[in-house]
């Protein structure tokens, strides 16, 4: 099957936006709520291997995306499948059921980006250690300025002379 | 002559030195400081990028052990701490536990240009910039990744260092133990 | 058995038998693993925040330190997808010491990889052996970069420079050598009646577990799972380059050790092929690169895969159009098979073999934590 057979029978899904960027890959935006059942529907097209689930903070529109990028083997293709959520209440469907190392991938966009996943059961600390700020890959949280009040701000400890 | 070090150590212990007993305690700190130099036994511990090129270094082509250096697998039988790179707040937590563990003398070498002043992760959020200001470092080794042959140099110095009596991070450490864990705890919300 | 026999042991972050800084929480029922709980997060730098705040030209320096005994293929991975990205082609001569350096890494990792599990079976003489010939290649790596381990060598765009005058006929003969040492290590390590008692058999992975839980490299590989990601998605001179995808059956630690011995001698053939090309082709023109100093990417998504040692290693980029990414993301191999599926596969292991399995599946915890 070609790169545009593919591309057609992606853009048949109700609501999805399909383009191809390259040759084997592919991008395609779905509403957030159809979000799951597109994933479905890609898995049963053989995309089957989940390589990460992507994070990417759209500040100007007030929207996170969560670009989950399958691989198919069988294909050799590769699509982004693209969800936009609010930024005021992030909250998404966790999709453990049909990649159970989704586990690891939505613990840490928990973590970094605090995207809440409904039905991870394991949305625990993982990689930072009693973390207070914002959630630190958001695009409203200045390291820079962080590492000035926090760090730098410490004396050094001087000899008496 | 007795150095300021030794006045140190013996003044923690509530030891009153005497002026014959002050010249033993001299020359046999010399005796002591020879033999430790020459007997460093390091934390197997790679706090970071820097701990690959101790692989080289402790096998065959730039062989550590030849200066009497080996690692240890516990803290509690340790001289020598290595911060081999950048510290993340996590992993400084760890450092402070281990550090605290070893007994007395002991030394703590910085690796890279990350300990000095935080070398390419500066602006990192998770990464403390100095490392001084929460342990006191006796030497450090400028560049990512220092060499083999640079930190057997440090190693050198090291070793000349504590002959001199020089090398007193430890002494350091506990002169001015409140200010450093005033520092910190201004790190850490809380501890374990 | 009632809960007051279980214990828990914290294993790392300071331990030898930990591939790095890294930790593991396991709960024993005397020599029994019941439970395991992975703690990463010691070597978390935030690369993908500082990524934001710097340059496309300034990428390369930060990125090949996300994996330390194996940087170079990070530099590509993100060379590649910022070329995917940016509609670069790289010059084939360029492709080909691209490929170069990525073999002779893989080359170092594995043997790193070699002494790394024996030591954790006892064997020291192979990690005297394999860091000691590690050295080598790091020698001729420093001849063509000038740096031994980290060498922000492969820019987006091509390699930096041209290899130095005889540096082929070096390789070759290096490789030769690797060759022969790799009998010896055969004899020492590979036939060793130690290693195959204690490896055969341990926490065998079966191919649908891997297919299960996105098992990738080397690991899903010695599954009988013939994946590889120079063949899938390829990327530098592997298209041009003549290999087949080895594989073995059993998954267990002794086949992912095989598994990394036969890669070995297919990367010596894989260099081979690669300097008997160099050899024939013109030399000077290895890259294109736009001007540095004024360098912008057009807006939109790209990723860019490599096989490393570990397995798939993986750069999304996003730009804006601006200086810099907007966004980065790095797919560690590890966060795979050093976190989910290492804790499923401890259970019920010795606790002698914890830390085999953590050698054995060749977890490098700073790809987890970036």
């Amino acid at each position: 099957m070609s790169e545009q057979d593919f591309v057609e029978r992606m853009a048949k899904f109700p609501g999805s936006e399909v383009k191809l960027l390259r040759k084997g890959q592919i991008a395609m935006k779905v509403p957030a709520d159809k979000g799951h059942e597109a994933a479905e529907y890609l898995k049963k097209m053989g995309f089957t291997h989940l390589v990460a689930i992507e994070y990417v903070d759209w500040i100007k529109d007030n929207e996170f995306e969560l670009v989950y990028n399958l691989f198919s083997y069988s294909s050799k293709m590769r699509v982004f499948l693209k969800v936009r959520i609010s930024r005021d209440n992030p909250e998404y469907i966790t999709f453990m059921d049909l990649w159970p190392v989704a586990m690891t991938h939505e613990r840490e966009a928990h973590e970094m980006m605090g995207i809440k996943f409904k039905g991870n059961p394991n949305l625990t600390p993982f990689i930072l250690e009693d973390w207070k700020e914002i959630p630190p890959m958001r695009k409203d949280f200045d390291s820079r300025k962080f590492v000035k009040e926090k760090y730098d701000s410490i004396p050094f400890v001087e000899d008496e002379p | 002559m007795v150095d300021e070090k030794e006045k140190i150590v013996s003044e923690d212990m509530g030891v009153q030195v005497d002026k014959k007993e002050d010249i033993e305690m001299r020359s046999f700190g010399t005796i002591k400081r020879w033999a430790t130099k020459r007997s460093l036994w390091m934390v197997h511990y790679c706090t970071g990028c820097g701990g690959i090129e101790l692989a080289p270094l402790m096998t065959s082509r730039y062989d550590m052990e030849r200066f009497g250096m080996h690692p240890m697998v516990t803290p509690r039988q340790s001289d020598l701490l290595l911060i081999t790179g950048y510290v993340n707040i996590k992993t400084l937590k760890r450092i402070i536990r281990t550090y605290e563990q070893m007994p007395d003398p002991k030394y703590v070498v910085a690796f890279g240009s990350c300990p000095i002043n935080g070398g390419p992760y500066w602006d990192s959020h998770v990464t403390i910039n100095h490392l001084d200001k929460y342990l006191p470092v006796d030497i450090y080794i400028a560049g990512c990744m220092p060499r083999p042959q640079s930190i057997v140099k440090a190693f050198d110095d090291l070793m000349d260092m504590i002959q001199e009596g020089k090398a007193d991070g430890y002494l350091r450490y506990k002169k001015y133990y409140d200010k450093y864990k005033a520092n910190q705890e201004k790190i850490f919300r809380k501890w374990w | 058995m009632s809960q007051t026999k279980t214990i828990d042991l914290f294993f790392g972050p300071q331990h030898p038998g930990i591939t790095g800084n890294f930790s593991v929480r396991v709960t024993v029922d005397g020599d029994t693993v019941v439970k395991a709980q992975v703690i990463p997060g010691f070597l978390h730098r935030g690369f993908e925040k500082l990524m934001e705040m710097r340059h496309w030209i300034q990428g390369p320096a930060l990125i090949c330190r996300i994996c330390v005994p194996d940087p170079d293929h990070s530099e590509t991975g993100y060379a590649t997808a910022v070329e995917r990205l940016a509609g670069i082609e790289v010059p084939e001569r360029g492709r080909y010491i691209r490929s170069l350096m990525l073999e002779m890494s893989r080359l170092s990792a594995y043997l790193f990889y070699f002494g790394g599990y024996a030591g954790s079976i006892g064997l020291y003489t192979v990690g005297q052996w394999g860091v000691g010939d590690r050295d080598y290649i790091l020698d001729l790596f420093e001849e063509l970069t000038g740096a031994r381990v980290y060498h922000i060598f492969n820019f987006p765009g091509g390699p930096r420079w041209d290899t130095p005058p005889g540096f082929e006929d070096k390789v070759d003969k290096l490789m030769d050598f690797l060759e022969k040492r790799l009998k010896e290590f055969d004899k020492l390590y590979f036939n060793n009646r130690v290693f195959i008692k204690r490896a055969r058999g341990t926490a065998p992975m079966t191919k649908a577990y891997a297919q299960k839980m996105e098992v990738t490299g080397p690991n899903a590989r010695a599954t009988g799972w013939a994946i590889d990601v120079r063949k899938d998605d390829p990327y530098a001179a592997y298209p041009d380059l003549d290999f087949d995808i080895i594989t073995q059956k059993e998954g267990d630690n002794y086949a992912r050790v095989i598994q990394r011995r036969m890669e070995f001698e297919q990367s010596i053939d894989l260099i081979r092929q690669i300097t008997r090309k160099l050899r024939k082709m013109p030399r000077g023109n290895v890259r294109v690169t736009p001007n540095p100093l004024h360098w912008k990417i057009p807006p939109g998504e790209a990723y860019g895969a490599v096989e490393s040692s570990k397995g798939e290693l993986g750069y999304y980029v996003v730009s804006d159009g601006g200086i810099g990414p907007y966004r980065m993301q790095a797919r560690g191999p590890s966060i795979s098979h050093g976190v989910q599926v290492y804790e499923e596969m401890v259970v019920g292991q010795r606790v002698a073999d914890v830390a085999a399995l953590m050698f054995s599946l060749d977890v490098c915890p700073p790809d987890i934590d970036r």
